[in-house]
């Protein structure tokens, strides 16, 4: 056992100070504003002050801490995109994941399993080809794999999907690895509170005061806040807070719902996923089945659950693992995606000044959670986004410049 | 020794079966009927499971699946519901998550380092050095999980069953039942649907020691049984709700999917544990859990039993244990005052000693911690809710019941958007704005005495009946009023007694205590929904059916706050872990099928999918590879001829004066100006200017083109067409005739001849030439030929009724026997299109290529004045291209590593594109190729590299298309 | 599952749907700006509320008009394009 649990043995009084502090209400004005406590903004808080030195931050969660989907994602962290920008993007993010839990102090149980993602068709297979030819170049490890090394490393898989769809091969990224995405954002919380930013949860923004093309306040449940600068984080939330500032953007909500089963002793090591079948799991810490499919097929602004969503998945594991059939499932949830045409976020400065967008996550808003707290927090210090997220820009959309994401990402994750 | 008592009243084993089966290497007997759980009982089996965390021993519980102390293995079976599954015979169990097995678990030691363990304690270690981390992870994996999964499983294939009613009710107690009697008998188509193997819910058990309620229940099936509209499905739950009354339910045989116009909720309320120490032991079992062993199943609880009850339920729990023989030490109220319930009347009378205003202080456990030897009972002040722990009291006992409230069984309520609120006077959360066409009766509406029940029952049914346009008078039934301290409280507010030695549980499935909610609020995870994360209550397979009211009641008492500020965590499907067998079903896979396809098959074809189709892809005969196949199938078509079954091509009809108008609207080129007999090259964009699709516009009459374009997505386009018809309203008729037409196309210098033989058609270049159509027959048969140049220049496609398409097949390859024709797969077309350098939508085009970046600038008639995609074009053609399609080859006799499709193409660091196809030819001995390139260099002779899968460059020059010479043929 | 009424068909479960997205009315392409026409192609309007959308009735292959919040999910009805509104088309309207 590790000797810093000992403490806890030793002492009555649960020796753990409060992750983060409890605030009355906010104050009258701060330097800046972020709204939304997911990941995202936590992130961005923590690296204000962090990396530049900006703590008189509040960050307005209009719920709890990490709520949204932060807390509903199925903890996926990979970099094995199809374009440069993405895969030098999300390596950045896993580099900073790999020693987060380290930086934070908060064990957030990173797990480097490796990340199969089947390919039961020709055309797959060129894809994953094309990802693994990009990523190889960026160097990110993926690779293309037949059949036998997928067994090896998944011997339970049947690859022929009970003689539906056979498996041709895969794309193997080895940094593929899964995190407890709930730590993610209380370490940030933590982190953020420690070195001076304010975290205000139940506090929902209201209005966002905008004059003369500039950011001077927000107005929130809690009263008005004065500040020149304003990080939108919101997730499935962005076009409720873009339509506050009359910013129009391509997103729109899409319901992403998962399911977990029953704990079982470990078996499955890997992630794997296959995009023919809509299907994606991995095996907790705790022993469940984590598993999620492709977008809900229209746009609804809730996080409501569908039977179809289930009864589809399951079918599908049982393709890929007929085993299963008495296993059980024991909760389903969902997400509000905010989905952008070409399958990357928009990220950076917008057309008004001191309003800054950290949106368009979709479904792979987990992964970038660093990393986009980094650049985002730089974009602000700055008032200039870097050139790591340049092609994530809204105005991309105007100029017909979108990122080529599209490809690779039916069923990401 | 056993503990089965005498026979009871409405019983649910069979005594004259007896059955046998193995649980941990031992041998025990049951009766038919009974659970895994009730048998071991009354074999006096106290140890049936171990914690999920600390690996203490449990017993029974709730006997109701409200919670997981007792999961078992069968064979290949696992994580069973000991509690409610019946036993079989040649069963052979043991419980999950043990080293070494329940009786002797050596991971028991976790208990007594618990200490090292506080809440969230897989936060705050094992990640420093990082290094370590995997060590970590791999012991801590390995601790988690409960049951192995057996990978012999087999599949399962259940089939799902549909059904409509007017009503479901769901629960069949005596509320549910009487709903469902009243709705039925006005008339209405009923569904009940109730989890247990028989109906009756508490009337089954719950007693008080008097046969009473065993004969209103009686009473009531006897009514419920004369309504033929009341379809009564037991051993089956209500999984979830979803959108529109849709309910599906769940029994052993699969999934049934109702979807009703009314629902009822009567599915009554979760029993909750009142928490002291050692209330997990095994022997200490809520009241409902040992009247079900009592009733359901003729087992004595215990011989010598505590009661301690905070309402009036626990005094009819203490009256049924003594119908079972069992001694009652004494019924220990957390209450203070004289109860004057009937039950406590007859308790009084029968001498049975009542300390009110006291509580279970802990329990004592014996010697190997495996059962209860004892209680400690001090004096409780029921206003801070702490044990007065000057006086201790210590009763003899091995076995202890708890009866202090309800939790409302309201996920499906709360699924369906039902606005719960919390009641004082009942101490419960009760419906109190229920959606459209949902109804909420009996306990779980915070009514808890019989009568009433029955009454809500029916005012239930009622409101149903009206909701549904029917008459039915409004009847009231109102919750009691007062405040929680009064004795008719079902439920304590706060029924806890705090101990410095914890262990007092919380929540049985994550080993949660009391002081687990306080720390974790001292760090700050001081709302509900942050607490359940932090310490996982409510997270185990019952998913706080015990555990999620306790820890709302203790929440609020940290924050000094009201329980209805605190609020309930989500409610999500589904309501009992459900199969994945049973969810998934049988599993459709939809494939379409050409009408060769079985030729395809017993030609040895190797199949691929696309889009919905198998089409056949190559033949390889003698052992061939793959791509010795497709190399002797395109020799074939350049040297004498091929014929490939193109069934699967998108065939679409559109008729009417119109028909050239909407061509020119949908696709880039100009149709107006096409003549009869004619075809053009069609391009569908999306509005971004974003490549779709191609295809073929055949002109067969002046109104009237008949268009063929890819396989994948021929529906789609369809669609899309469908749409475009909806808004601009032109005097057109659409037909998607995919499934209609088959097509076969034979191509190759002898084609001509070949055809010529079965048909009277003048294939002369003269009166046919390219990009033509003629209709006419072959073989007989009515067909619609195209004059194709797509995989050779000398090609027909016959577009023929599917039916008819085996014939024509083997017409022609019966004709073209002594000319050497054979048949080709899609695999071969793709080479062979390459040859002739036509770039495929899908293949060298992606989801975001324009044709100013596959060079198609031809097919695309800017002056028009409106095409999809038309606008997005004029802006995309200002911009300078980004990167540019063209055909390539390879050095001649290379030699090297061949590269493949998706290679780059690189300059040094950068990425300028990549090869959307490549092939060798054996037919001009070369290497070709498409590849996207920088705009700069596209001119025939400039050169590029690509590197290939293990990094070498290999060199690359931009040549023109088509890579072969025309050949005229034969 | 849903259910949603298709105008020529009836109730049906939504399996038999396919969601067409916003029924939205463009800028005149010839006299729009680059601009304009580039916000028409790609923006949404996002935000939750009553929508009206394309929905394809599979089976049958009739497109109509469904006014549904996006909030609620609630339907509140379901036409024929032009049956039961009087909104001019943008590719008419364009080709003019």
């Amino acid at each position: 056992m590790p000797l810093r649990l000992l403490k806890f043995a030793v002492s009555k009084d649960h020796p753990a100070p409060r992750f983060f502090k409890s605030h009355e209400a906010p104050k009258k004005s701060y330097d800046v504003v972020i709204i939304g406590g997911g990941g995202h903004g936590l992130a961005a808080a923590y690296y204000l002050a962090k990396d530049h030195g900006i703590t008189n931050v509040a960050v307005l969660e209009k719920g709890y801490i990490g709520g949204g989907n932060t807390g509903r994602n199925t903890t996926i962290v990979r970099s094995n995109y199809l374009t440069p920008e993405g895969v030098n993007f999300y390596d950045a993010s896993v580099k900073i994941y790999e020693g987060l839990s380290e930086e934070l102090d908060l064990n957030l149980f990173y797990s480097t399993r490796g990340h199969f993602t089947l390919a039961h068709t020709e055309s797959a297979m060129r894809t994953m080809r094309w990802r693994a030819e990009v990523n190889k170049h960026v160097g990110v490890e993926s690779r293309v794999v037949g059949p036998d090394e997928i067994a090896k490393a998944c011997p339970q898989l049947d690859l022929s999907c009970s003689g539906q769809a056979p498996i041709l091969g895969a794309l193997f990224h080895a940094p593929g690895s899964v995190a407890r995405h709930d730590g993610v954002a209380w370490g940030y919380a933590r982190g953020a509170d420690r070195l001076g930013a304010e975290i205000h949860q139940n506090t929902e923004v209201l209005a966002i005061d905008v004059k003369n093309g500039k950011v001077c306040g927000v107005k929130t449940n809690k009263g008005y806040i004065e500040t020149k600068q304003v990080l939108c984080a919101v997730a499935g939330f962005t076009p409720r807070i873009t339509e506050m500032v009359d910013l129009e953007t391509p997103i729109v909500i899409h319901p992403l719902q998962a399911c977990v089963t029953e704990p079982m002793k470990p078996w499955l090591d890997t992630i794997l996923v296959s995009g023919s079948l809509h299907v994606y799991v991995s095996q907790s810490s705790r022993g469940e089945l984590v598993m999620g499919s492709s977008l809900d097929p229209y746009e609804v602004h809730s996080t409501r659950s569908t039977l179809d969503f289930v009864e589809g998945l399951t079918s599908h594991m049982l393709d890929m693992f007929p085993f299963l059939s008495n296993v059980k499932v024991v909760r389903q949830w969902a997400g509000m995606a905010d989905m952008t045409p070409d399958f990357a976020p928009i990220m950076g400065k917008t057309p008004i000044e001191g309003f800054y967008i950290d949106a368009g996550w979709g479904t792979w808003g987990f992964k970038a959670t660093p990393i986009s707290g980094k650049t985002m927090a730089q974009t602000i210090a700055n008032d200039s986004a870097p050139d790591l997220i340049h092609s994530f820009r809204l105005s991309r959309f105007e100029d017909y410049e979108l990122t080529g994401e599209k490809g690779a990402a039916s069923v990401g994750h | 020794m056993t503990l089965r008592t005498s026979k009871q009243v409405g019983e649910w084993i069979n005594r004259n079966k007896k059955i046998s089966f193995k649980f941990e290497g031992e041998q025990f007997t049951a009766f038919e009927g009974d659970t895994i759980s009730s048998a071991l009982w009354a074999a006096d089996q106290k140890v049936l499971g171990r914690s999920f965390k600390y690996h203490r021993p449990r017993g029974v519980l709730s006997l109701a699946n409200h919670d997981v102390n007792v999961l078992m293995t069968d064979g290949i079976d696992t994580n069973i519901r000991a509690d409610v599954v019946e036993v079989k015979d040649g069963m052979v169990l043991t419980a999950v998550n043990t080293t070494g097995g329940v009786k002797k678990d050596k991971s028991s030691y976790i208990d007594s380092i618990s200490p090292l363990l506080p809440v969230g304690f897989y936060y705050k270690a094992f990640h420093t050095p990082r290094r370590f981390f995997p060590f970590w992870e791999k012991v801590i994996r390995n601790a988690a999980g409960l049951g192995i999964v057996n990978f012999d499983y087999p599949r399962i294939l259940k089939r799902k069953q549909h059904s409509h009613c007017d009503v479901l009710v769901i629960g069949a107690g005596p509320t549910g039942l009487t709903a469902a009697y009243e709705a039925a008998q006005a008339g209405l188509e009923v569904t009940l649907v109730d989890e247990n193997r028989q109906v009756g819910g508490s009337l089954t058990y719950d007693r008080g020691g008097e046969t009473a309620a065993s004969k209103q229940l009686n009473d009531l099936l006897i009514k419920v049984a004369n309504q033929s509209n009341i379809k009564m499905l037991t051993g089956t739950y209500a999984a979830g709700y979803y959108p529109d009354h849709l309910i599906p339910v769940v029994s052993e045989g699969g999934i049934n999917k109702v979807r009703a116009k009314t629902v009822i909720v009567a599915s009554g309320a979760f029993e909750q544990p009142p928490v002291f120490r050692y209330n997990d032991l095994p022997g200490v079992m809520l009241g409902s859990a040992a009247q079900r062993l009592i009733y359901r199943y003729g087992v004595k609880p215990f011989n010598n039993g505590i009661v301690v009850t905070a309402n009036d339920y626990g005094y009819r729990v203490a009256l049924d244990l003594l119908e079972a023989g069992t001694k009652v030490v004494a019924v220990v109220d957390l209450r203070k005052g004289t109860n004057t319930c009937g039950a406590a009347i007859t308790l009084a009378k029968r001498g049975i000693k009542i300390y009110a205003g006291y509580c279970v202080y802990e329990a004592l456990a014996s010697s190997d911690k495996s059962s209860v030897r004892g209680a400690v009972l001090c004096e409780y002040d029921n206003i801070a809710n702490v044990a007065l722990t000057k006086n201790k009291l210590t009763l003899e006992c091995d076995g202890i019941a708890m009866s202090a409230g309800w939790a409302p069984a309201g996920a499906l309520l709360y699924q369906a958007g039902t606005g719960m609120q919390f009641d004082n006077s009942v101490q419960q959360f009760v419906p109190s704005r229920l959606p459209a066409g949902i109804f909420a009766a009996g306990k779980v509406n915070g009514i808890f005495d019989l009568e009433q029940r029955l009454q809500d029952g029916k005012r239930a049914a009622n409101e149903a009946l009206r909701y549904l346009g029917l008459e039915a008078p409004q009847i009231t039934v109102a919750r009691p009023v007062g405040q929680p301290s009064d004795l008719s409280c079902p439920s304590h507010p706060y029924p806890m007694v705090p101990h410095d030695k914890g262990k007092n549980f919380v929540d049985f499935d994550e080993d949660i205590q009391i002081k687990d909610f306080v720390n974790a609020a001292k760090e700050g995870f001081d709302n509900i929904e942050l607490m359940k994360r932090f310490t996982t209550v409510g997270m185990g397979p019952s998913q706080g059916k015990h555990s999620n009211m306790n820890a709302i009641r203790i929440l609020a008492r940290i924050r000094d706050l009201p329980v209805e500020k605190i609020g309930t965590t989500t409610s999500r499907p589904f309501f009992h872990p459900t199969p994945i067998g049973h969810l998934g079903g049988r599993g459709f896979h939809a494939h379409r099928l050409t009408s060769l396809h079985d030729w395809h098959q017993a030609n040895g074809a190797v199949f691929t999918d696309i889009g919905a189709w198998k089409r056949a892809a190559y033949y390889p005969t003698n052992g061939q590879t793959k791509e010795q196949a497709i190399q002797t199938e395109a020799m074939a078509v350049r040297t004498a001829a091929g014929i490939i079954d193109g069934s699967s091509f998108g065939k679409i009809e559109v008729h009417g004066p119109d028909a050239a108008e909407f061509l020119e609207r949908f696709f880039t080129g100009s149709y107006k100006t096409q003549k009869v007999g004619r075809c053009r090259y069609v391009m569908l964009l999306d509005d971004s200017g974003v490549i779709a699709d191609d295809g073929i516009a055949s002109r067969l009459a002046d109104d009237l083109f008949y268009l063929s374009i890819g396989t994948s997505n021929a529906a789609a386009v369809y669609r899309e067409m469908q749409r475009s018809q909806q808004m601009w309203q032109l005097d057109i008729g659409l037909v998607n005739v995919t499934g209609a037409f088959g097509a076969i196309n034979i191509a190759g210098p002898v084609a001509r001849t070949i055809l010529s033989a079965l048909t009277d058609l003048d294939l002369s270049y003269e009166s046919f030439p390219i990009s033509s159509v003629r209709e006419s027959h072959v073989a007989g048969v009515e067909a619609r030929l195209i004059r194709v140049a797509f995989v050779s220049d000398v090609g027909y496609e016959l577009h023929i009724p599917m039916a008819h398409v085996p014939h024509v097949w083997n017409a022609l390859l019966e004709a073209g026997k002594q000319h050497g024709l054979r048949p080709f797969g899609s695999d071969t077309q793709r080479l062979l299109r390459l040859e002739m350098g036509h770039p495929m939508p899908g293949v060298d085009t992606d989801g975001l290529t324009n044709p100013f970046e596959i060079g198609a600038d031809w097919a695309i008639e800017m002056n028009k004045p409106y095409f999809i995609g038309q606008r997005s074009l004029q802006i995309l053609a200002k911009r300078p291209l980004r990167k540019q399609l063209v055909p390539f080859v390879l050095a001649e006799n290379f030699k090297g590593e061949m590269p493949m499709d998706c290679n780059l193409v690189v300059d040094g660091r950068a990425i300028l594109g990549r090869v959307t196809s490549i092939a060798y030819s054996k037919f001009i001995n070369r290497c070709i190729g498409f590849a996207y390139v920088s705009p700069a260099k596209t001119a025939v002779g400039s050169t590029f590299e690509i590197r290939t899968d293990s990094g070498t460059l290999v060199k690359a020059t931009v040549a023109a298309a088509p890579f072969i010479q025309n050949q005229k043929g034969a | 599952m849903k259910l949603l009424t298709c105008p020529m068909n009836g109730t049906r479960p939504l399996s038999e749907f396919i969601f067409g997205g916003e029924y939205r009315e463009g800028p005149d392409q010839n006299t729009c700006t680059d601009a304009e026409w580039a916000a028409f192609v790609h923006n949404r309007s996002g935000a939750p509320g009553d929508k009206k959308e394309w929905w394809y009735h599979s089976p049958s292959g009739t497109w109509f008009i469904a006014e549904r919040n996006t909030l609620t999910d609630k339907v509140s009805r379901t036409y024929l394009l032009g049956a039961n509104n009087n909104n001019s088309n943008t590719a008419q309207e364009a080709s003019k």
